[in-house]
């Protein structure tokens, strides 16, 4: 990534912060909100690549949790209610967290790779949140200082590092568990090994293991879900 | 994934109990609304409340429907005369118990031939797993059905068979790509010969 494209993403970044986010508010109840956070924590912990954030239902989450505590704090804390409302908001910011870790541990795992993709994006189907762009702009930023300062002590023919050199791609093809939410035909799976091709149809419910690269698109149409 | 979050998962199903407390109202979790509660009179919550009020002695659990010993029975027998994975009576079979068996071993009827009878049914199901993973990895497929699986069960051959998969399909790639550019390598062989040389002399130079 050189620096001009960096200097781009940073540009985008700062336009879209001025952005409404309205736009995709359906009547969503907090329990609906919170089943799709747990289907995108399940499916970005199985999945190889950085699927596309949720943002907008996270964000939704983390203001109803600030709410709900600030009702608790009405309530005796004798109240036997106070531990259930608790307890429950404590399982929700697990699976929130963990779901944010995962994204971080892609993003500096596959930074460079990950930026590449997102020039390709535009504005409103980014994969990456505001925030986590930031942050992958500023660690390959930092990356690059450190490796910089490294280099300058080697030898004259190693001081370069190419860029394919420190870009790490994931797997596309690698094997995922899956169950299907509803019917889906025609998946067409590639069997490297013979240059051929395979279709299945994965019926509703049923359960497969298949390369990812076959159900990508059916996993961001929520098609499937990752097991 | 760590099992512990399978049992996470799994502490969101629901399980009947008789509370032993008053409290009027309803309480509006996220995850949905409960209660009212009524001293004696059953209702259902999530087993994770469930198991909170049971440790703090506030209820009582009641064993659900398909943890009885004459059903679990039928079920073993039917699992060990199929040749396929038969449906579980519940998604998280083996969770649920432990855990149940752990928080409230005396309210659950027949406890510990429940205990041996899960037990039997998931070796029973891990072992026929195993040996038809074996069998799909020697018969060099791409897509496997896992019908009736549970996500426990699934997680137990995680760590193996996909990087298994992973790994042939990344040596058959190699295989392939050396047979086809022989040359390319021989370059880079050659390639890292000069780097060699040329740092062995600059070390010798230097000192």
């Amino acid at each position: 990534m050189n620096t001009s494209e960096v200097a781009e993403l940073e540009r985008e970044l700062l336009q879209n912060e001025d952005l409404d986010e309205d736009d995709n508010e359906e009547k969503l109840t907090a329990q609906d909100v919170l089943e799709i956070i747990e289907k995108a924590w399940l499916n970005e912990k199985f999945s190889p690549e950085i699927l596309p954030h949720k943002t907008e239902y996270v964000d939704c989450m983390l203001e109803q949790i600030k709410y709900m505590e600030s009702n608790i704090s009405f309530l005796q804390s004798t109240d036997i209610q106070v531990d259930i409302y608790k307890f429950e908001l404590e399982r929700i910011r697990y699976i929130i967290t963990s779901y944010l870790r995962c994204r971080l541990r892609k993003i500096e795992l596959y930074a460079f790779y990950v930026l590449e993709q997102e020039t390709t994006r535009n504005s409103e189907d980014r994969y990456l949140s505001d925030s986590e762009l930031k942050f992958a702009v500023e660690y390959i930023q930092n990356l690059d200082i450190h490796f910089d300062s490294i280099l300058k002590k080697m030898p004259w023919n190693l001081q370069t590092l190419e860029d394919p050199n420190k870009r790490i791609k994931p797997n596309m093809d690698s094997y995922v568990f899956l169950r299907a939410n509803k019917s889906v035909s025609n998946v067409i799976i590639k069997d490297v090994f013979e240059n051929r091709e395979e279709e299945v149809e994965l019926l509703e419910n049923s359960q497969h293991l298949l390369p990812y690269s076959s159900v990508v698109m059916y996993i961001k149409d929520k098609s499937v879900q990752l097991l | 994934m760590d099992p512990s979050e399978i049992e996470f998962i799994a502490e969101k199903s629901n399980i009947e109990i008789i509370p032993k407390f008053n409290l009027d109202g309803v309480i509006h979790l996220i995850s949905g609304d409960i209660g009212p509660f009524r001293a004696g009179l059953p209702l259902i919550v999530p087993l994770w409340l469930a198991l909170n009020l049971r440790q703090r002695n506030k209820c009582r659990i009641l064993t659900p429907d398909w943890m009885d010993v004459d059903k679990l029975e039928e079920k073993k027998e039917e699992e060990k005369n199929s040749k396929f994975f038969t449906k579980m009576p519940h998604e998280h079979y083996l969770e649920v118990t432990q855990l149940l068996l752990k928080v409230a071993n005396d309210d659950i009827n027949r406890a510990d031939e429940i205990r041996t009878l899960i037990k039997d049914l998931w070796d029973m199901r891990i072992s026929k797993l195993r040996s038809s993973v074996n069998t799909f990895v020697n018969s060099g497929g791409i897509h496997a059905s896992l019908d009736h699986l549970t996500q426990l069960e699934i997680n137990s051959i995680r760590p193996l068979l996909p990087d298994a998969l992973n790994m042939l399909q990344s040596l058959n790639q190699d295989s392939d790509s050396e047979t086809e550019d022989g040359d390319s390598t021989q370059n880079t062989t050659r390639n890292r010969n000069t780097t060699d040389s040329f740092l062995s002399s600059s070390f010798h130079s230097s000192s």
